[in-house]
């Protein structure tokens, strides 16, 4: 809940109409690099998640996954103006939806004891940070 | 000891202007962005706060009378009221964000939902207005939201490169646009001299019956609280850079601003700078709650203060109940606390000059001051301040508008 | 002996009143004046009733209206405190005597807060007796309904409009030994311009430049008029003199800067 009204402005930011391909490529862009700064987030906190208190690390991420499941959605609503612009928005959607995937289940793992494998946890994190990232560049600003 | 204790008003007031939830969030934010390249605004803040707070303190220690006192009777019944209603409106919705950002440090704590904590914070902020001896109030709270210094030790400990940092003071390293650069300055120089810090230091001044003798106390609250007020905001900034800015993480919420303290720390930074966020954040609802009441009583006359009996301030204490079960409501409604106070800033921008032009003058008038009057020195700074706030009460909205407030 | 001098802008309205025990009363919010011969200050006025019609606007008929609906008798007048009753006016104004609080702190009070666990006040309503509203009170002109009126000269010509009330304390007795505040003269302003702020006037050494600077430019050309000097004090206020022999401002103050600062 607290989550989703944070993600309000990021949401609302992002989901407005868009005109062309250029336009809508931006967007794109902004999106994968605010879900980017999300998932380095994550990542910064599992790495450390030895020396978290739990319900820290609980708030953290359902509010994370809330943020990147609403910035998913919300893009997927928008109509993309060209065929060009379809395969943009699958891509983004995909990459945003397997970063929501990803930190729903680490954040199930903290629910139920802690995070079985941290080191490897932040390795993927890192690497799906990097996708989204070299996506975000692609895009025109 | 009774002499460090003689100064937890200042550093009340400061923290409910330098790091009370949204400004938590902002500095956080900023630091994540803009590294320390916003550091100056808060140093020209913090000057600003102190000068005009000083002038407000003197006025309220020789001739009695607080500061919306002063606005009522030099700007007069129509402007008095505008400023009257544009300052209630930041007060009860920097309430209602105080009250929720209290609920949400009890969340990082508990894991329970904040809007469960609401209703409870609110509950316990009333009770401690009602009953609890003001000087009370402003130890205890004054004292707690120091844990806030945990930020300056971990920014310490974070083995920060301390080259880069000291690049960014003069080096903008976002590539963000200059609006929202200078969107943020303003923001966080409207944030250091939000209205309601004079009108509570100079009210409490008046609880604690201060005269003459009192002036010193007076400006060692003013030149301890407000620079400190300002350090802690400094070392969030900072803790930011360090932490968020080379992952190129923005940060937006309280949950991810307190987690540098955790990394430095552990759980028991973690521990401290929850608790020192739930301080300040209640702090500030207590802060913005009285100066509600302390502002609308001096418009209008009415006795006010917890220096008396409730009964004998009646309408003062309505007001109080009625504030902050409004604010409760408000936050209830699921408003997002941290966004609540950005639109605070619009009317800011209405209430800053209009609170300080009127400050300023009496300070200068010696029916009131006597022999305490402005120098030279503070009549010059007062003047300079006077014509940087008419410039970010005319540029606050339209940079809100042009950047989306910062985005 | 020439009494104090005060101006009822800068020195009185919108001052906060005061007990001699210190606890606060209500504010300045406008001043009832008797306009006989002499004509002089009455009373104190609070209250929405006063202060209503000084804010003006939708807001001020609000603030009369709503006061209105909640007093039972026709016509209802805002709550007075008489001027022989006024210890002391400086920063504040300090009244001495049994001055009824205002009603709605009682309402308060005895419908909310005394109710409420740890008010510290015994029963509801056990406080002293409900004070009978006296209403035999003459209605009189307010202090406010001049200012801002139109001033002409002599000749019909224009020369501003009313921006204070010079008061002179030396009116006739009120009480035993505290002389009435006389109207003694106005300051006129050529142009509508809000405040004085008083930086019009006072000897005020070391107030910041530039304000005083912008202040005095928009008060350009005010004048003076000694109340002898008004023909007529209705709607344009109509003056026995010409503009010409009117007292700049300025030279007010630099004449009479011993007693305006006393």
């Amino acid at each position: 809940m607290v989550a989703l009204l944070m993600a309000a402005p990021l949401v609302a930011g992002c989901a407005s109409p868009a005109w062309d391909d250029a336009d809508y490529g931006s967007k794109a862009g902004a999106t994968a690099e605010a879900a980017a700064s999300s998932v380095a987030l994550v990542r910064l906190a599992v790495e450390n998640e030895a020396r978290l208190t739990r319900p820290y690390l609980q708030t953290l991420l359902t509010e994370t996954a809330t943020e990147l499941g609403g910035v998913d959605s919300q893009f997927g609503a928008v109509q993309p103006p060209s065929q060009a612009a379809v395969a943009v928005r699958a891509e983004i959607t995909g990459l945003t939806s397997e970063a929501a995937e990803r930190v729903r289940a680490l954040l199930n793992e903290v629910r139920l004891r802690e995070i079985r494998d941290p080191g490897k946890a932040a390795a993927d994190l890192a690497a799906l940070g990097d996708r989204l990232r070299a996506f975000a560049g692609e895009q025109p600003s | 000891m009774k002499r460090f204790l003689a100064v937890t008003l200042g550093i009340l007031t400061a923290i409910g202007g330098f790091v009370d939830i949204g400004d938590l969030v902002a500095n956080a934010l900023v630091g994540s962005r803009f590294g320390l390249s916003l550091a100056w605004v808060v140093v020209v803040g913090v000057v600003g706060i102190c000068l005009f707070a000083e002038m407000a303190g003197r006025v309220a220690a020789v001739s009695g009378r607080p500061v919306f006192d002063l606005v009522r009777e030099r700007l007069g019944p129509r402007a008095g009221l505008l400023n009257l209603a544009a300052s209630f409106g930041i007060n009860l919705l920097t309430l209602a964000a105080e009250i929720g950002g209290a609920a949400l440090a009890l969340e990082l704590a508990t894991g329970i939902d904040y809007l469960l904590w609401v209703p409870a914070v609110g509950l316990v902020a009333w009770l401690v207005m009602w009953r609890v001896r003001f000087e009370t109030m402003e130890r205890v709270f004054g004292l707690a939201g120091l844990a806030l210094v945990v930020f300056l030790v971990a920014f310490f400990a974070l083995d920060p490169d301390y080259g880069e940092l000291g690049r960014q003071l003069t080096h903008n390293p976002s590539d963000d646009g200059a609006a929202t650069y200078w969107y943020y300055a303003v923001a966080l120089l409207g944030a250091a001299m939000t209205p309601y810090e004079v009108f509570f230091f100079s009210s409490g001044g008046v609880e604690e019956r201060w005269t003459r003798r009192d002036l010193g106390v007076m400006r060692a609250n003013v030149f301890v609280g407000f620079p400190l007020g300002g350090l802690l905001s400094i070392a969030i900034a900072a803790c930011a850079a360090t932490v968020f800015l080379p992952q190129m993480i923005e940060v937006g919420t309280l949950g991810q601003m307190v987690l540098p303290a955790g990394l430095a720390f552990g759980q028991i930074g973690l521990a401290l700078v929850i608790f020192g966020v739930f301080a300040a954040t209640f702090g500030a609802t207590l802060e913005t709650a009285l100066s509600s009441g302390y502002s609308i009583s001096q418009y209008f006359g009415w006795q006010w203060g917890k220096y008396v009996r409730p009964r004998e301030a009646a309408r003062f204490h309505a007001t109080l109940l009625v504030s902050t079960i409004v604010a409760v409501a408000l936050i209830l409604t699921t408003i997002d606390p941290i966004k609540v106070t950005e639109y605070s800033l619009v009317l800011s921008a209405a209430a800053l000059p209009l609170t300080y032009l009127p400050v300023l003058m009496i300070a200068n008038d010696p029916d009131y001051m006597g022999d305490r009057v402005n120098g030279r020195l503070s009549n010059t700074l007062g003047t300079l301040y006077m014509i940087l706030l008419l410039l970010v009460a005319v540029a606050a909205i339209p940079l809100m508008l042009a950047t989306k407030a910062g985005q | 002996m020439t009494g104090r001098v005060l101006h009822a802008h800068l020195h009185l309205l919108d001052r906060q009143v005061v007990r001699a025990d210190g606890r606060l009363l209500c504010k300045v919010d406008d001043l009832e004046i008797e306009t006989g011969e002499v004509p002089y200050v009455t009373a104190i006025l609070a209250g929405p009733l006063a202060l209503g019609p000084r804010v003006g606007g939708v807001i001020g008929r609000l603030m009369t209206g709503t006061t209105r609906l909640f007093r039972p008798e026709e016509g209802p007048a805002p709550p007075r405190v008489p001027m022989s009753l006024v210890a002391e006016i400086g920063g504040a104004v300090t009244v001495g005597g049994d001055v009824p609080e205002a009603s709605l702190e009682r309402w308060v009070r005895d419908h909310l807060v005394d109710p409420l666990p740890g008010s510290g006040g015994g029963q509801a309503g056990a406080g002293a007796p409900r004070p009978v509203r006296r209403s035999e009170v003459p209605v009189r002109d307010r202090l406010s309904s001049l200012v801002g009126r139109r001033v002409v000269d002599r000749d019909g010509g224009p020369v501003g409009q009313v921006a204070d009330v010079q008061l002179t304390q030396d009116g006739p007795l009120l009480g035993e030994t505290t002389q009435a505040l006389r109207l003694s003269g106005l300051v006129v302003a050529p142009r509508h311009t809000g405040q004085l702020f008083g930086y019009e006037r006072g000897p005020g050494g070391n107030s910041p430049a530039l304000v005083r600077v912008v202040i005095r430019r928009l008060h350009q050309g005010s004048r003076f008029v000694a109340w002898e000097q008004i023909g007529d004090a209705g709607d344009p206020i109509r003056l026995t003199e010409p503009r010409a022999a009117l007292l700049p401002l300025e030279e007010l103050f630099t004449r009479g800067d011993a007693s305006a600062s006393a």
